[in-house]
């Protein structure tokens, strides 16, 4: 609860109203009148605040608090009017069951109440004068400067004011934040990056902390993607974070995508990286992405138009193999550094990108990691000119981009058994060069087109008809219908098996 | 030059496979022709049990296909999936 008070603030009575048989602590914060500001005398205060205003954002500030320490409840207290050098200012206090819970609440309070409440000081001082001050402007003019805490970096020829300048307007997306994601972010924010969004939809964990740097054991039980923006919050105050404890999906890939710099690639899954690759594929941004098994890794940085795709790089096998092969192999075991150097490589490559000081080879190659013998070894990557999704649609016309009413989060996957459940369709089977299509072993209405043509794929899916697309094997119509998913067309399907209408070349 | 004609090949095994191989570099003399011949001899002479179709495989620094012909003296890096985070 939060309240504005224009009488005197009575700390005995607000700790009694917190009291309750569940609570094992109270914490206070008083903020106290002082007689001194900035090197000036001061005797009285008068405080003003924008009242419906301050009320809602004293409200919202409590209820964040009390979901993000559950158990704790939170009580906060504003003075407004004449207060003379002693009196009380404002009054948190926090009732929970353990103390660890208590402090960090009541602590986190403060801090927000004075970063945001729209709450103006007007200072009398002896002489006689009278200044009006914006409390969060105060705040926030009286931490460190911008100069002073990039002077280190701009100092860099290779940086300057340019590069300060474009890591200030840089939007970056950070989806997944583990071991990989820690890091990355922790250098992104440091080095200034203007505008940082974090997705995680998990809590934060006890066995995370030997790899997951930005967290420490207060924010066990916490949200990952709030505990790490306040993390980044504090290590620098000069840059916009935004906290997404969401699932990165299919359905809001392509929002989040969008506009965006650079986006890194931290997840832990093939089924979210090929969603989030696919989706930058699409919007045309940089993806740069890493994977770590134990002691080593791989690092991936990915652009339309150069060096293939990462359906190049796994073509011909389905995210679920993938996934259960490599999920097998790690059994979840890491070695920190690894995730640590890996995470730290994607934010460099990301900065560099952002400086506009990435080469030719930046997106063309894959860079194998292994911290047992601190070998690098980089591997050219091209585009593979069987690649169903780049290897053909880098020079195809992008379609007309569209939304359906259908749920973009549905499994692109189809089984034979779900095909008529679906109603009725337009069934596409896609021929690769030599192959051929007998319309009579096919379901009744299938067309047939080469697999090539993707123009032609567009136009003939820009319809209301739910899609389906087959190949012979399954396995090229499902990077393709995610890719047209990753265009905004969402009612697209792939069947599962290949189609025994399509007959390889003899 | 004829497949059967035997020729050293320098192998580095990555990931699951490097801990299965349980070395880093192995080179070996051998007749296979391809990269996937190659790999059905380790997984004989090396104990490996991952799955061949699901490998990238590189030779010289440069992804390839399976197929590729090898040649005396090729550096081949067989690649398995890795997705952890």
């Amino acid at each position: 609860m939060f309240e504005l008070t224009e009488l005197p603030i009575d700390s005995t009575a607000l700790r009694a109203k917190l009291a309750r048989p569940e609570a094992g602590a109270c914490v206070v914060f008083e903020g106290w009148v002082r007689n001194h500001h900035l090197g000036q005398p001061v005797n009285e205060l008068h405080y003003e605040a924008f009242d419906v205003m301050a009320k809602l954002e004293g409200d919202a500030i409590v209820t964040e608090i009390e979901h993000r320490y559950p158990g704790c409840t939170v009580l906060c207290v504003h003075r407004t009017g004449a207060l003379r050098v002693g009196e009380l200012a404002v009054w948190i206090g926090v009732a929970s069951p353990h103390r660890q819970a208590a402090f960090l609440a009541c602590r986190r309070g403060i801090e927000e109440i004075k970063r945001r409440l729209p709450v103006w000081k007007k200072e009398h001082h002896p002489d006689g004068a009278a200044e009006w001050v914006n409390c969060t402007t105060e705040a926030a003019s009286r931490g460190p400067k911008s100069a002073d805490y990039y002077a280190r970096q701009s100092a860099l020829p290779e940086v300057g004011a340019t590069g300060e300048t474009q890591l200030a307007n840089a939007r970056v997306l950070v989806v997944g934040l583990g071991g990989l994601g820690c890091p990355a972010a922790l250098y992104l924010a440091g080095a200034g990056v203007g505008q940082l969004t974090l997705v995680d939809s998990g809590k934060v964990e006890l066995s995370n902390l030997h790899r997951q740097i930005l967290f420490t054991t207060d924010d066990l039980g916490a949200p990952k993607a709030e505990a790490a923006v306040d993390a980044l919050r504090a290590r620098n105050p000069f840059i916009q974070l935004e906290a997404l404890a969401t699932e990165f999906a299919a359905q809001n890939a392509r929002t989040l995508v969008a506009g965006r710099t650079v986006v890194l690639d931290c997840t832990d899954n093939f089924a979210t990286r090929f969603i989030l690759h696919d989706a930058c594929f699409s919007a045309g941004v940089p993806l740069v992405q890493a994977a770590v098994h134990r002691f080593e890794g791989t690092l991936d940085v990915f652009r339309r138009g150069s060096g293939g795709c990462l359906h190049c790089l796994r073509q011909n096998r389905s995210v679920a193999e993938l996934d259960a092969a490599a999920g097998n192999c790690s059994g979840g075991a890491v070695f920190g550094p690894a995730v640590g150097v890996l995470g730290t490589l994607q934010a460099s490559e990301t900065l560099k990108i952002i400086l506009g000081r990435e080469t030719a080879e930046t997106f063309r190659q894959t860079h194998l990691i292994n911290l047992l013998d601190c070998s690098v070894l980089s591997i050219a990557r091209e585009a593979n000119l069987n690649c169903p999704v780049c290897g053909r649609v880098e020079t195809a016309s992008s379609g007309a981009a569209r939304t359906t009413s259908a749920s973009a989060d549905t499994p692109v996957m189809l089984e034979a058994a779900e095909l008529a459940a679906l109603g009725p369709v337009r069934l596409i089977a896609l021929l690769d060069a030599g192959e051929t299509f007998d319309p009579s072993r096919a379901v009744a209405g299938t067309l047939s087109l080469p697999m090539s043509d993707i123009a032609q794929l567009r136009e003939m899916t820009a319809t209301t008809e739910t899609v389906v697309l087959t190949c012979r094997r399954g396995v090229r119509s499902a990077a393709l219908a995610r890719l047209l998913r990753a265009e905004g067309r969402a009612d697209i399907y792939a069947m599962a098996a290949g189609s025994p209408a399509i007959m390889a070349a003899p | 030059m004829p497949a059967s004609s035997p020729r050293p090949i320098k192998i580095r095994f990555f990931a699951v496979l490097r801990e299965q191989a349980k070395c880093s570099t192995v080179e070996v003399v051998t007749i296979a022709a391809t990269p996937a011949d190659l790999y059905r001899e380790l997984q004989t002479s090396h104990g490996l049990t991952f799955r061949a179709d699901l490998l990238r495989v590189a030779v010289n620094e440069r992804y390839v296909a399976m197929d590729l012909p090898l040649h005396a003296g090729d550096q081949v890096v067989f690649i398995p999936p890795v997705a952890g985070g």
